[in-house]
């Protein structure tokens, strides 16, 4: 399945591509995620995913199929399995920057699977908490590819949008749920996007374990995590 | 459906549960009844290394008063709740809440503070919590402490207890001579709710003096339809001003989409089941 | 001596196997155990396609308890292919179907290790020590998408996602005339494309297996409604003699179709056990049945119907595409043909086309389910004719009334050539009708939507006939299917005078015991106590059909009455010889012999003195063997063909979408009864599961193929709660094809109720603009429906690929 997520960051072009690889300001964003192996363009870690009495632990591999700074596009393919083989999650993230004025759009596009008993399990639930958690990285991650913005002033101008192009597709094919919906109910409310000073789910193993090499190629698989969890947010929205 | 090998214990007074919880860890979970715990661990989403069992502290069963308020202990069964006189007069909507819970076999097993501290955003019970105002006694190694209903369910599954911490107790604070109402909207009997409405308001001479209306489902955790509420208080207990006061019961929440609804069917549906609730607790 | 004075056939005996299911002293096949057994786990791929590129079970092996790990390379050496017994066409694709994949997966669920182990749970820990390594491969799900030109396919191998076309045709077949020249010439065409969402059979026992292979014959035994044909498809599809393989089906609670199966899990508990020749037992999850068990109806039916303005039909084009899932199980290409028959139901079309396309998913099979076929087409049907009622502007009851078979048209040739013997459509419908009290719902009805009161009511109708008893061997010949339809019994008569009937049907819930009791009763004239019936053990009962497709009465006991009639030939001779008299003078009344013409109260042989005569031998006539015991096996010539009127008054909340089924009237005609309490057991559990499909269950998959309704709590089973109280009613008009007039039950509410349910819900919001709500009707799209005032309202599955999720939403609308 192909999704597309777009964000603007108030910041020039090459500040945001190099933040964007720069993990340092990346990673700890991330809630629950561990790397623990970097070879090449290969890499190896997990992400532990914390739902009330559910707890999955997903060890992933990947790889950075493109990284290529004149078109400001990053490609990468990862999936991850569940330790106790509860199922997998396998994407391929496609990363692109462009200069928007003082500001930088990115595009991400994803295509990507969840498979086994996380996309079973009762009400989707897990859907859920992929969704706050990404809200969280998210969030935190546009504050800090803000330059010379401190974290309360980002939160109080949060220029993070994600697009759902998905969702304005299924608005635009007519007569379905929405439109109906639209004049009977108020409009759903944005999802509202807290700026966590720190993450309000994990603790972050990332940075006291690995060192700035490893981190560097941590980048990817975090992405590839968000992506997922973007996913499984739209998912869930969708529905 | 064999869940991973854990520990079990089961400690006989709340002290020596929050001394085992705290030493063994986040690895450990507490289980009240089970009714939600036990899928979990028999589809191996969870494998907790403990299970320390409350069911054994019988110091966390029962309802008593305490004043102005109605103290219910968190182990006590929702098929306590249900045949209590005392939250039958003092907290109407929670009893009517409690007999909708899924089915008589689980009334019997899963308990109050259980429910509460599962904190599942499509349970019964924490919407009323909420309406009722009602404070969580939480018991860690450093004593007891309180936390507002308000305060405690802070996300999907999750509340303000801290690690090694347990719910010992509820204090709710009477409503008496109130009526209440308890709008549950599902698709088959043991389901959850798709969206439910808590309602309990108190009528002073047709004028409705008091209004407490809370959602289920409606967010990550139970909300408080604030802005419904405020419409309510000091008008005529009708069926307009009802309908238009229900109008309100969307502003703000963010439910969740699944396959029984969309996020705008969820929000209609929570201003039809708000004016249905608070039309019946108020007997328009 | 007792005589049975009172007939037995009819009476309301309470089941004699019910106080041992009720009090615990059920022999479910995981409550049985065996020296030195050990228990079988299954690792099963959570990908719905994918190439296993690696299976690392070292870990799992070290694991305490384990015994052994197998992976599909370990078995792909003798596990043969799966049986498919019904290839439709001669040039039908069927990929090979093995029991644990060996390279590569189609569909999430499918077995790829298993895991021996001492205890079950030492068994479930090891799956988690199996790592497994997938490659993606593309997911089909959606069957119109399958069929494109240059569709990814589940089986690259066949070229092809298609697996057969079957075309029934009234012109070519020469049983009516041209449905294309019908269409052209109506004065009404009604074009609709309707959906049978995916269901899953979901009973009660989940299955499990266990396997001895110590003895001198490998003893299977298994919770399976077909032990008899289990036994010869192990041995056809392993390869092992027949006469070295018991297959035992002790209690068994609940099939619906879901165990009329050859499963990969008894194929493997077979293999395993036989490797390690050791007992070993497999008892599958609540989820893995949900996931894994085979599932059913999943079709996309596009329908013409054409007629005059008068009301009369004119022909019926019928174009399906039917869901397969990734393999070809047990009977699962010919189950969307069994309803080819039907679709035509109980009107007389003179014009019918029926084609019908197999399509490969990456899904979990499909197969039976409880109507298998028929409920699909009388859905159709039933739903067709309030369209018609609608578009030419007269009561849905009068149009059907106006093109159905008159009770004095039987016996009725149909345009598909099957022979209606009996039945009396105006009966039923006269009886349902003022059970109901339909004019005055019909009142209330205008009066609610002249008030345009937030609840409407609508009234659905259903007037419905199946083909039951299955099956007349040469008409499953002439359907290509793998095998015949007769029924096999025995008697044996005990020394005592006890009776034990062995009968080849397979109980698993229908309470055979008890009615065959009955009948065999009436026949020998024996107490009903001093029977038992032996059953679901090839050992004891070695021949048999097993039990499906409502045949076990119409087909099973119509053996154990010719067993019975044998019996009574061997008796009467020696009788004779008893009381000295010639055997053309004896007469068989109540159980005993008498010369003819000396009345009821003349001294007599009872049978049980014959009984006890041969046990001892000591004077039989000359060249008589010294037994009574006797055996039948019955072919049917016909199907049997029940009827009935279902009428359901709905409440739909407007402001909601809920429906609220008000009440239920279901008057049906199923021949001879037996015992009403066992059919009135069989018209609730029946009415259940069809208003299920109308209202609750649906099978989700998710765009990667995961089950999404993997556990009862997202898989929607209705209880007492979620259903009204039905009215329930009969009339008997006897079939002719069978000596006790009797035509089957089992079916009968499931296939009647689905169309019932829905056309009511449609009746109540018609005049908010809505002409069709996809099943199952959930509130969210029945109130989409109502705000879009769509015509073919509510939308697909929630997420792409959900469900069938693959038809065009403005598609039929007229």
């Amino acid at each position: 399945m192909k999704l597309e997520h777009s964000f603007t960051v108030p910041a020039d072009l090459d500040t945001v591509w190099q933040a964007v690889l720069d993990p340092e300001r990346v990673a700890p964003c991330m809630p629950g995620a561990t790397l623990t192996e970097v070879e090449g363009d290969t890499f190896k870690g997990s992400v532990k995913v914390k739902l009330g009495p559910i707890s999955l632990l997903y060890k992933g591999s990947g790889e950075f199929l493109t990284k290529d700074e004149s078109s400001r596009t990053v490609v990468m393919k990862a999936s991850g399995k569940d330790a106790r083989g509860n199922g997998t999650a396998s994407a391929t993230v496609t990363v692109k920057l462009t200069a928007d004025g003082a500001a930088t759009n990115g595009e991400v596009e994803t295509d990507l699977s969840i498979t086994g008993k996380p996309a079973q399990f009762g009400r989707g639930l897990i859907a859920e908490v992929g969704g706050k958690i990404l809200d969280t990285f998210a969030t935190c991650l546009a504050s800090k590819l803000a330059p010379e913005t401190t974290p309360a002033q980002a939160a109080e101008v949060p220029k993070l949008s994600v697009v759902e192009k998905e969702r304005s597709e299924a608005a635009e094919t007519g007569k379905e749920a929405g439109e109906a919906a639209a004049a009977h109910a108020p409009p759903p409310s944005k999802p509202k996007l807290t700026v966590a000073g720190e993450p309000e789910t994990e603790p972050i193993d990332l940075l006291s374990y690995a060192g700035p090499s490893v981190l560097k190629r941590a980048a990817p698989l975090l992405a590839l995590v968000a992506a997922v969890l973007a996913f499984i947010t739209l998912r869930r929205r969708h529905r | 459906m064999i869940p991973s090998a854990f520990d079990y214990v089961a400690p006989s007074s709340v002290d020596e549960a929050v001394r085992v919880l705290s030493e063994a860890g986040e690895d450990a979970k507490v289980i009240a009844g089970g009714q939600s715990l036990l899928p979990v661990l028999r589809m191996r989403l969870a494998a907790p290394t403990m299970v320390v069992d409350l069911g054994k502290i019988a110091a966390l069963r029962g309802v008593r008063e305490d004043g102005d308020a109605l103290v219910i202990g968190a182990m006590t069964t929702h098929y306590d709740v249900q045949r209590d006189q005392l939250v039958r007069e003092h907290a109407g909507l929670l009893a009517l809440a409690t007999d909708t819970v899924a089915d008589p076999q689980v009334r019997h097993r899963g308990t109050f503070g259980g429910s509460l501290a599962h904190a599942d955003p499509a349970g019964d019970l924490l919407a009323p919590a909420l309406a009722l105002d009602a404070e969580m006694v939480v018991r860690g190694m450093d004593g007891n402490r309180t936390v507002p209903a308000a305060e405690f369910f802070t996300d999907f599954f999750t509340t303000a207890l801290r690690q090694g911490e347990i719910l010992v107790e509820v204090r709710i604070p009477k409503t008496t001579g109130w009526s209440a109402h308890y709008e549950k909207f599902n698709r088959v009997a043991q389901a959850w709710s798709i969206v439910a409405v808590a309602a309990t308001v108190r009528v002073d001479g047709g004028t409705i003096a008091e209004a407490r209306v809370g959602l289920t489902n409606m967010a990550s955790t139970p909300v408080r339809a604030t802005a419904v509420e405020q419409a309510l208080v000091g008008q005529p207990a009708s069926a307009e001003t009802i309908r238009a006061a229900a109008a309100h019961a969307a502003e703000g929440t963010s439910p969740p989409a699944d396959g029984n609804a969309d996020v705008a069917y969820r929000q209609h549906l929570a201003q039809v089941l708000t004016s249905r609730a608070v039309a019946t607790a108020a007997g328009v | 001596m007792t005589s049975t004075i009172e007939p037995e056939v009819g009476k309301a005996r309470l089941r004699k196997e019910d106080a041992r299911l009720i009090t615990g002293r059920t022999r479910w096949t995981d409550n049985l155990t065996l020296p030195g057994l050990q228990h079988m786990a299954v690792l099963r791929s959570p990908m719905a396609h994918a190439r296993i590129t690696n299976i690392d079970t070292s870990a799992a092996r070290e694991m305490p308890g384990v015994l052994a790990v197998f992976t599909g390379a370990d078995l792909a050496g003798e596990q043969g292919s799966l049986p498919c017994a019904w290839p439709i066409t001669e040039d039908m694709k069927a990929p090979d179907a093995p029991s644990i994949a060996v390279d590569t997966v189609n569909f999430a669920g499918e077995v790829v290790a298993v895991v021996v182990a001492r205890t079950a749970y030492e068994a479930a820990d090891a799956l988690e020590g199996i790592d497994v390594d997938y490659d993606d491969l593309p997911v089909v799900l959606d069957m119109e998408a399958a069929l494109v030109e240059g569709a990814d396919l589940v089986h690259a191998d066949l070229g092809t996602n298609k697996s057969a076309t079957w075309i029934f045709d009234s012109g070519e077949a020469g049983t009516g005339s041209d449905v294309e020249q019908a269409i052209s010439e109506a004065e009404v065409v009604i074009e609709r494309t309707y959906r049978q969402q995916r269901l899953i059979p979901a009973f009660m026992e989940p299955r499990a297996i266990m396997v001895d292979p110590t003895g001198e014959q490998l003893t299977m035994w298994s919770a399976t409604q077909i032990p008899h044909i289990l036994r010869f498809l192990l041995a056809a599809q392993l390869g092992v003699p027949e006469h070295k393989i018991r297959v035992i089906a002790p209690d068994v609670g609940g099939g619906f179709g879901g165990k009329l199966q050859v499963t990969p899990e008894e194929f493997l508990t077979f293999l395993v056990a036989r490797r390690l020749g050791k007992p070993v037992k497999y008892t599958e999850t609540r989820s893995e049945s949900l996931q894994s068990g085979h599932h059913g109806r999943d079709q996309i039916q596009k329908l013409t119907l054409s007629a005059r303005r008068d009301g009369t039909v004119t022909g019926l084009k019928v174009e399906l595409l039917a869901d397969m899932g990734a393999y070809l199980r047990l009977v699962t290409p010919g189950v969307p043909i069994l309803g080819a028959f039907m679709f035509n139901a109980i009107y007389k079309f003179p014009a019918y086309r029926f084609v019908c396309t197999n399509v490969f998913t990456n899904k979990v099979p499909t197969d039976a389910y409880r109507g298998a076929g028929r409920p699909e087409a009388t859905y159709a049907i039933e739903r067709l004719m309030d369209e018609l009622a609608v578009e030419v502007g007269m009561d849905p009851m009068v149009v059907r009334e106006k093109n159905w078979i008159k009770h004095e048209e039987f016996p009725f040739t149909t345009v598909c050539g099957l022979t209606y013997d009996s039945g009396n459509y105006e009966a039923a419908t006269a009886k349902a009708m003022d059970l109901f009290g339909y004019d005055g719902l019909r009142a209330e009805q205008r009066e609610r939507r002249e008030r345009g009161d937030t609840v409407q009511l609508g009234i659905g109708i259903s007037t419905f006939t199946e083909m039951c008893g299955l099956a007349p061997s040469r008409v499953l010949g002439s359907l290509s299917y793998g095998a015949g339809g007769w029924e096999h019994a025995a008697i044996r008569m005990l020394p005592t005078g006890k009776v034990e009937v062995v009968t080849g049907s397979s109980a698993h819930g229908q309470g055979h015991e008890t009615a065959w009791s009955q009948i065999v009763a009436d026949q020998l004239g024996v107490p009903f106590e001093d029977i038992e019936v032996l059953h679901g053990d090839t050992q004891s009962s070695h021949k048999g059909m097993d039990t499906y497709g409502s045949r076990s009465l119409t087909v099973g006991a119509m053996a154990v009455i010719a067993a019975t009639d044998k019996v009574k030939a061997k008796a009467a001779k020696i009788a004779a010889h008893m009381m000295e008299a010639s055997e053309d003078d004896v007469e068989f009344t109540s159980g005993t012999f008498r010369v003819r013409g000396t009345g009821a109260e003349a001294a007599g042989v009872s049978i049980q003195d014959v009984a006890l005569a041969v046990f001892a031998a000591h004077d039989l006539p000359d060249g008589v063997e010294p037994n009574l015991d006797s055996e039948a096996t019955y072919d049917p010539e016909n199907f049997s063909f029940p009827h009935g009127t279902h009428l359901c008054a709905a409440e739909v909340d407007t402001e909601t979408g809920q429906v609220r089924l008000r009440s239920y009237v279901c008057v049906d005609d199923i021949g001879k009864v037996v015992n009403p309490l066992i059919v009135e057991g069989q018209v609730h559990g029946g009415l259940a599961q069809g208003i299920a499909q109308a209202l609750f269950e649906e099978a989700v998959h998710d765009e990667s193929g995961t089950l999404t309704t993997g556990t009862l709590a997202d898989y929607l089973v209705p209880s007492a709660a979620d259903l009204p109280s039905f009215t329930t009613d009969r009339t008997e008009t006897p079939a002719t094809s069978n000596v006790l007039g009797v035509k089957g039950v089992g079916e009968a509410g499931t296939i009647a109720s689905t169309p019932a349910v829905v056309n009511a819900i449609v009746d109540a919001v018609r005049h908010l603009g809505v002409s069709d709500i996809q099943m199952p009707c959930t509130p969210m799209r029945v109130w989409q429906a109502i705000q879009t005032g769509q015509t073919d309202a509510g939308g697909l599955g929630d997420e792409a690929g959900g469900g069938l999720g693959s038809i065009d939403p403005s598609g039929g609308a007229q």
